[in-house]
């Protein structure tokens, strides 16, 4: 049995909650598009009804959010997702926990694992730990963002995002722009992207570009007038202010100047092409401001009302256990 | 004197190209007498051993061991480390000096061989720190150290960064006719690195180290050496530029060695796509390609020798996730039986595989072992080689489990050790 759900890919009937064949959430590597797809349609079933009165997919469940790095939109996203559903939230936070006392990752996820958990969503800043901790813990896990891996959920909340406003995915150009190197919500997007048949393209100096990404299935550019020309999604990354200081590139100026998103830049796209931003934004750094706030062009604030709607589908699926 | 007499052996002896059935005499605690074909007349043996056709070749001599003794002992003792290499058919090993504290001094040297001495065992020495600390910067005080009993010198884990230090080590150390052992690793390039730099590390998200980090120390390090002279030795040669880059220097002339270690002849980055931290090493996985130049470096003479590359690592250290997971894996246990699959797959014949474990890094070492010549000390092993088992952790006599070759199937087993005519290996004395 390969299909998610009888009528996954049928997309005019409510969609029915999704089952994946992982017990795991912990990449969109390796997904099938069949799995996704039914994932954006439950999730644009939620955003169409996100109080959705006969969900109680989570009642009786406790969810743990763990989070070692901070994030405020991403760890609410989750929670409120999760209440929705009627599970009960447990929120971890890392300050003054005993992780700041040297308690490593898995001797956390023993103790929790001692408080039976049904779902672990766990943030961590290095690539690998969701899988880690799920191998050492009787609670599924959820992938809130490893290291510079994967952050399957935002590239879910972007899908998701993308096709409620175009209709579909299918055919589109898309153009990542900022730090590939080091963001996992451009690896997500890459492969959740490609593999619902979007054409992606990468825009970064070369300094922030990661090893043979070609292999990948995407197009590289240097120069950002020809990587976002005739684009459908201009989908940019947040740069640390560390990165612009004479090491990956010289400064801010410069970066800006180079792959700041800008009204010059954003013409040489596609006539309507649409902005996204994972957040939070350097505004001035790697978008101009305008651009941002226009409601018209930008995604940005849709994609954080997206991310309930995609958790809420992932949270649903994941306590419903593997296929 | 007694007359211990091992017959119906495949002696394997590279040193003076003998391979096939024959005898071995030892005389108390040296070789008497060593042939091919069967023994004249057995009047004269105190004592006899049906070989039953296993394979009798000079005792292993590894290379490259870290040990955690001093220092780290809750991860390997000497006892344990002794024992291991015992079953594992190695007669000498040679110790990093990355020890706690650094063996940067002559008492230090002492020291840690008259401890293993008196455990007793295979004959372990010392490679002296080539700076003060591992530091990098101030020569240690490498003349006594050489003087106490120092069989080369080497940064340990880490390359010596900067070009006029190195400059002054290899002269230096020409001096004193004792290699240098470098660790070709660029700090810089590698900073904060994780594994392999390619469409791996790219997928895994984690920071690649480039394989050019290798050739661009060994390369700058062989131009020093044109002007310093000296003996110049690489570890643990993993990537294919560098691979040819001493190939060329040997064809040109230059004193260099160099060994790598199963994991680099056997594994590729490949492993690490599962974040499996047992596989993270130093130097890292490479590319397949470079894999397969370290077999082809192997096959021709280009690598000298293989060495474990033991590094004892605790559980802790490697139920981690991969970035901070500590490097290294446990090697004397696996040794033979890994560089064994080298035989097996037709890349390299038994008695070059016996060279590169034991004639090869016993002349770059110059010490005692390698050979079967009458006269020289009875250091020999007996296996064999097409006994198959699977490795377990669990299993290892030494006192770190953590291999890269958790379940592999591999093929040559250990039957018995000897030191100076001893038997160290199995302990119980067969009659």
């Amino acid at each position: 049995m390969t299909t998610p759900t009888p009528n996954a890919h049928k997309g005019q009937s409510p969609a029915e909650a999704v089952r994946l064949s992982s017990r795991h959430l912990l990449g969109i590597e390796g997904m099938s598009p069949l799995e996704i797809r039914a994932l954006l349609d439950r999730g644009n079933h939620f955003a169409d009804h996100p109080t959705d009165g006969n969900s109680v997919a989570l009642h009786g469940k406790t969810i743990v959010n763990l989070f070692y790095e901070n994030s405020t939109r991403t760890r609410t996203s989750f929670e409120l997702a999760a209440k929705r559903l009627g599970g009960s939230v447990l929120n971890i936070a890392v300050a003054g926990s005993s992780v700041k006392k040297g308690e490593t990752l898995l001797d956390t996820a023993t103790t929790l694992n001692a408080m039976h958990p049904d779902i672990l969503v766990v943030r961590h800043n290095c690539s690998g730990a969701a899988r880690l901790l799920s191998q050492h813990v009787d609670a599924a896990v959820i992938n809130a963002g490893d290291g510079r891996h994967e952050h399957p959920t935002q590239a879910l909340l972007d899908a998701l995002t993308i096709q409620r406003r175009i209709g579909r995915i299918e055919g589109l150009t898309v153009a990542i722009c900022g730090d590939i190197a080091n963001s996992r919500v451009a690896r997500s997007n890459i492969h959740l992207l490609s593999t619902l048949g979007a054409k992606i393209r990468l825009v970064c100096p070369p300094t922030l570009l990661p090893a043979d990404i070609q292999h990948m299935g995407v197009e590289v550019y240097t120069d950002m007038e020809s990587g976002i020309a005739d684009a459908d999604i201009v989908m940019m990354l947040r740069l640390q202010t560390e990165r612009m200081a004479g090491t990956e590139t010289p400064s801010q100026r410069e970066y800006f100047n180079l792959f700041g998103l800008n009204q010059d830049k954003l013409n040489r796209a596609a006539p309507r092409a649409l902005i996204m931003h994972p957040g939070p934004m350097n505004r001035g750094v790697e978008i101009d401001s305008a651009i941002a706030d226009d409601v018209e062009k930008s995604l940005i604030h849709i994609q954080v009302e997206m991310g309930v709607a995609a958790r809420m589908a992932c949270l649903e699926a994941i306590s419903l256990g593997a296929l | 004197m007694t007359v211990t007499r091992f017959y119906n052996a495949h002696i394997i002896d590279p040193s003076q190209a003998i391979d096939g059935i024959g005898y071995l005499d030892i005389t108390d605690s040296h070789i008497s007498a060593v042939s091919l074909g069967q023994p004249a007349t057995d009047a004269t043996c105190d004592k006899k051993i049906d070989c039953k056709q296993a394979v009798l070749a000079p005792g292993l001599v590894d290379m490259r061991v870290q040990s955690a003794d001093p220092g780290a002992e809750h991860l390997e003792s000497l006892a344990t480390l002794l024992a291991a290499a015992a079953k594992g058919g190695i007669t000498a090993l040679a110790c990093l000096p990355n020890t706690r504290p650094v063996i940067d001094e002559a008492s230090a040297i002492d020291s840690l061989c008259l401890r293993a001495s008196r455990i007793g065992g295979p004959r372990l020495y010392a490679y002296g720190a080539a700076t003060k600390g591992l530091e990098g910067a101030e020569m240690a005080e490498l003349g006594l150290m050489a003087e106490a009993g120092a069989i080369g010198f080497t940064n340990g884990t880490s390359a010596i960064a900067n070009s006029l230090t190195m400059r002054r080590l290899l002269a230096y150390t020409s001096m004193l006719d004792r290699p240098f052992i470098q660790h070709c690793e660029d700090p810089d390039l590698t900073e904060k690195g994780e594994m392999n730099e390619g469409e791996t590390s790219t997928r895994l998200g984690l920071i690649g180290m480039p394989a050019e980090a290798e050739v661009i120390i060994l390369d700058r390090d062989l131009h020093l050496l044109r002007r310093t002279g000296g003996r110049y030795h690489v570890a643990h040669l993993s990537t294919r530029a560098a691979i040819d880059a001493v190939r060329r220097a040997k064809a040109e002339g230059l004193a260099v060695t160099a060994d790598t270690a199963p994991p680099y002849f056997l594994l590729n980055e490949l492993a690490v796509s599962t974040y499996n931290t047992a596989f993270k090493l130093s130097p890292p996985l490479r590319s397949e390609d470079d894999r397969l130049a370290v077999v082809e470096g192997l096959a021709d003479g280009t690598i000298d020798a293989i060495a474990s590359d033991h590094m004892p690592v605790d559980r802790d250290a490697k139920t981690q996730p991969f970035g901070p997971a500590a490097p290294g894996a446990s090697g004397v246990d696996t040794l033979l039986a890994l560089s064994l699959t080298l035989v097996h797959q037709n890349h390299i014949t038994l008695s070059r595989a016996i060279e590169l474990l034991s004639l090869a890094p016993s002349t770059i070492l110059d010490i005692d072992g390698g050979t079967l010549m009458p006269g020289a000390s009875a250091n020999f092993m007996l296996f064999r080689p097409d006994s198959s088992w699977i490795i377990k952790g669990a299993d290892f006599a030494s006192h770190s489990r953590i291999t890269p070759f958790e379940s592999h199937p591999v093929q040559g087993v250990v039957d018995m050790t000897y030191i100076n005519g001893e038997q160290i290996y199995p302990v119980t004395a067969l009659d």
